[in-house]
C-alpha cells in the first residue's frame, strides 16, 4: 500500500514537473533553431536534431535598420516601470497598511475595514473599465505614451495588492510589539521602522514578489497606453509575430521575459526556506 | 526610580456612549519609591488598564498620573522613561538576546561602554549569559519571556517596572527564583516595582504592599497580614486565601456578640452603630480549631469531609445550614462525627453590606 502511496506520487509529481518544465525546455531548444530546423521534418532526435545558431538571439539586439526588432529598449523600459512601480507602491502601502492596522478611522459610516476594502474592490473591476478612464487621465496631464504615465498607472494597480498584504500581515503582528517599543524609548515612527518593520520582512518580500509579477506581466495597460515613443517587453514580444512566426526570436523573447521571475523566485523561495516567515512572537 | 501618584484616575473604553460604562472607577493613589506593589484581582477587574495608564499607552479619560510631582498625564509614553512587560513575551525577532537587552539603553543614547555593563549585569541575574550572541527567537517561551523581563530591568533610572503577570509562561521552580531575584533587584537598585496577577500566592510572597481590585474598583491596598486576617469586603475574604474565608449569614444579638446557628458569638467589635441586624460572620478557617477547654464561642459541627493535604487536614462541617471549614495540624486525629470548634473572637470579622465594620 505504501509502495503503491509512493509510486502514484512520484508518477504525479513526474508528470507535473514535465508539465512544468517541458515548454521552457522546448523554448530553450527552439531559440537556437533557424527557419530551416523549426518547419523541416524531424530527422533523428526530436528537439535536439539540429544544427545550433543563435540567429534567434542576435535579432533581439540588432537594431530596426539592420534587420532586427531591438527588445533591448523595451526590456529596460519594463524594468524601470516595473521596478518603480512596485517600490512606490510597497512603500505606500506599507505605510497605509500600517495605519489600516493600528489606528481607528471613522468618518461617517466608513471604518477600516470599509478603507481595506475600498483598496481591494479597485482589483475587482475588470481593467477594461478602467482603460478609458486611465487613457483620458495620461492623456489630460500629457503622460501618455510616456514611462512616467506608466508607472503612475501601475501604482494605482499594484497598490492594493500591497496594502492587501500587508494590512493581513500587520494585524498578525501583535500590538504589544509596537508599544513594547515604545516603552523601550522608541517614538511611534521608531517603532514603526526599528522594530515593527523588521518584523515585517516576510511580509514585504511577498508583497514585493507580487507586485513585481503583476507589474511585469501586465500587457494590457502597456498595450493601450503606449504608441511609439515608448514599449513595453509585453508589447514588444507580442509585436515580434508577424505572417511568418518567427518561433526562434519569440522563443529567446519569451525567456528573457521570463528571467526576472525565475531570479525573484529563486530569491524568495531561499528566503522562505530560511524560516524567517515562521513565529514572530510566542 | 519615582513616587507614583495617580490622583482621581478614571477611565472608560466608550467616553462617547450616554451611559459609558467604567473599566476603572474613579481612585487616587500613590506607590511610593522603591517599593513593591502588587495588583490583585479576578482577571478583567481593570488591572491591565490601570498598568496601561500608568505607561501611558492609555490615557485616562479622566485624573492626572504624578511621577515625583510632575504631572505626566499628557506625555507620551517614549518621555516617561516607565518599563513593562506584558503577559506573554515580546521579543525583537530580527536581533540577538544582546541586542534585543541593549535596545532600550540605545533608543536613550547610552554609551556601548554603559550598554554592555548593564546588558552583563541583567544577563547575569537572569542567566541568560550563555545565550547573549543567538538570535533572540531561537530561544524557547521562557527564555524569551527573560528577555522581555530583562529589558523592563536594564535602564536604572525608569520611574517604575510595571509587570503584567509576566510569569505566566515560565515554570513553576524557575518562577520561584525569578520573584526571589525580582525582590533583590528591587532591593538592590530601589526601583518601583508593580506587578499585575492573579495569583494570591505570587502576590503575598512578592509584594510589600498588595491592591486588591475588583470591577473596576479598588477594594483593599494593604500589607499581605492585613488582608489575610481583616479583608476589607467579603470580596477580599472571598478571594484571598485557600480555602476562602468562612462567611455566614448571622444576626446581632447584643452590642459584642451574634447569632451562630443555634450558638452565641462574642466578637471583640462593637456592634452598637449597626443598624441593619443582619450580617456576615466573616472567619479564616487557619483560625478555627478543635476546642479543647475554651467556655465561649464554641460551635458544635456534624463532620462532613475531612482531606488531607499532606502539610494540614481541611475539616468540612455543618452546623445547621451553615457550612464551616477548618484548617487543622494532619497530626490531630479526628474521630467523632460531631465535632466542637472554637471561633477566636479577636478573629470574627464583622461584615455589614459586605463591608467590614471596625
Amino acid at each position: 500500500m505504501e509502495k503503491l502511496y509512493k509510486f502514484l506520487k512520484y508518477t504525479f509529481i513526474i508528470l507535473w514537473t514535465v508539465f512544468i518544465v517541458a515548454p521552457f525546455l522546448w523554448a530553450i531548444s527552439t531559440s537556437f533553431k533557424d527557419f530551416q530546423s523549426v518547419n523541416s521534418k524531424v530527422t533523428y532526435i526530436p528537439w535536439l536534431d539540429f544544427e545550433p545558431t543563435l540567429e534567434g538571439w542576435r535579432v533581439l539586439v540588432k537594431s530596426p535598420a539592420r534587420g532586427g526588432v531591438d527588445i533591448v529598449e523595451p526590456y529596460f523600459n519594463s524594468l524601470f516601470v516595473t521596478c518603480t512601480a512596485s517600490l512606490i507602491s510597497i512603500v505606500l502601502g506599507t505605510l497605509a497598511a500600517y495605519a489600516l492596522s493600528r489606528f481607528t478611522f471613522k468618518a461617517g459610516f466608513v471604518r477600516n475595514n470599509d478603507i481595506t476594502f475600498f483598496f481591494i474592490s479597485q482589483r475587482i473591476m475588470p481593467p477594461i473599465v478602467l482603460s478609458i478612464p486611465f487613457f483620458i487621465f495620461l492623456s489630460t496631464i500629457g503622460l501618455l505614451d510616456s514611462l512616467i504615465g506608466l508607472v503612475v498607472v501601475y501604482i494605482v494597480l499594484l497598490m492594493p495588492i500591497a496594502v492587501w498584504i500587508m494590512v493581513d500581515f500587520f494585524n498578525r503582528v501583535p500590538k504589544e510589539l509596537d508599544e513594547t517599543a515604545l516603552i523601550d524609548g522608541c517614538n511611534p515612527y521608531q517603532a514603526f521602522y526599528k522594530v515593527v518593520l523588521p518584523n515585517s520582512i516576510p511580509g514585504l518580500i511577498v508583497a514585493g514578489m507580487f507586485c513585481i509579477i503583476f507589474g511585469w506581466i501586465d500587457f494590457f495597460f502597456a498595450f493601450i497606453l503606449t504608441f511609439t515613443e515608448v514599449q513595453l517587453l509585453p508589447v514588444k514580444v507580442v509585436a515580434l509575430n508577424s505572417s511568418i512566426t518567427p518561433w526562434w526570436s519569440l522563443s529567446a523573447s519569451a525567456l528573457i521575459s521570463v528571467a526576472p521571475l525565475i531570479i525573484v523566485a529563486f530569491i524568495v523561495e531561499r528566503y522562505l526556506s530560511k524560516g524567517n516567515l515562521s513565529g514572530a512572537l510566542k | 526610580m519615582a513616587k507614583i501618584e495617580l490622583s482621581n484616575i478614571s477611565h472608560t473604553y466608550n467616553p462617547n456612549d450616554n451611559n459609558p460604562t467604567y473599566a476603572l472607577n474613579p481612585f487616587s493613589m500613590t506607590w511610593e519609591n522603591g517599593k513593591r506593589y502588587a495588583i490583585l484581582g479576578p482577571s478583567g477587574c481593570g488591572k491591565t488598564t490601570m498598568l496601561n495608564i500608568v505607561s501611558g499607552l492609555v490615557k485616562p479619560s479622566k485624573g492626572k498620573i504624578l511621577f515625583d510631582e510632575n504631572d505626566v498625564t499628557d506625555l507620551i509614553t517614549e518621555e516617561r522613561n516607565i518599563a513593562q512587560v506584558f503577559q506573554f513575551p515580546v521579543i525583537y525577532n530580527t536581533m540577538t538576546v544582546y541586542d534585543n537587552l541593549a535596545f532600550p539603553l540605545r533608543c536613550r543614547n547610552f554609551s556601548d561602554q554603559k550598554i554592555e555593563e548593564r546588558v552583563k549585569s541583567v544577563s547575569d541575574t537572569l542567566r541568560l549569559s550563555s545565550f547573549l550572541k543567538s538570535p533572540a527567537r531561537k530561544l524557547t517561551a521562557d527564555q524569551k519571556q527573560l528577555i522581555s523581563l530583562g529589558r523592563g530591568l536594564v535602564r536604572e533610572d525608569v520611574a517604575g517596572v510595571l509587570m503584567d503577570e509576566p510569569l505566566t509562561v515560565i515554570d513553576p521552580d524557575l518562577k520561584f527564583r525569578l520573584r526571589r531575584n525580582l525582590k533583590e533587584i528591587n532591593e538592590q537598585y530601589k526601583t518601583t516595582l508593580v506587578y499585575v496577577t492573579h495569583d494570591q500566592n505570587e502576590a503575598m510572597t512578592f509584594a510589600d504592599n498588595i491592591i486588591v481590585m475588583d470591577q473596576g474598583e479598588i477594594v483593599q491596598v494593604g500589607l499581605p497580614k492585613d488582608l489575610f486576617e481583616k479583608p476589607r469586603t467579603t470580596f477580599v475574604g472571598y478571594f484571598i486565601g485557600s480555602p476562602a474565608m468562612n462567611l455566614f449569614n448571622s444576626e446581632i444579638l447584643s452590642d459584642n456578640s451574634i447569632k451562630f446557628n443555634n450558638d452565641t458569638i462574642k466578637t471583640k467589635t462593637d456592634l452598637s452603630k449597626i443598624k441593619d441586624k443582619n450580617v456576615k460572620l466573616g472567619i479564616r478557617s487557619e483560625f478555627i480549631k478543635i476546642a479543647t477547654d475554651q467556655k465561649e464561642n464554641i460551635v458544635s459541627v456534624k463532620v462532613t469531609r475531612v482531606e488531607d493535604f499532606g502539610n494540614f487536614k481541611l475539616i468540612t462541617g455543618k452546623a445547621g445550614d451553615l457550612e464551616i471549614k477548618s484548617k487543622v495540624e494532619r497530626e490531630i486525629p479526628i474521630s467523632t462525627e460531631e465535632l466542637k470548634l472554637h471561633l477566636p473572637a479577636e478573629k470574627c470579622c464583622i461584615y455589614s453590606n459586605e463591608m467590614l465594620v471596625n
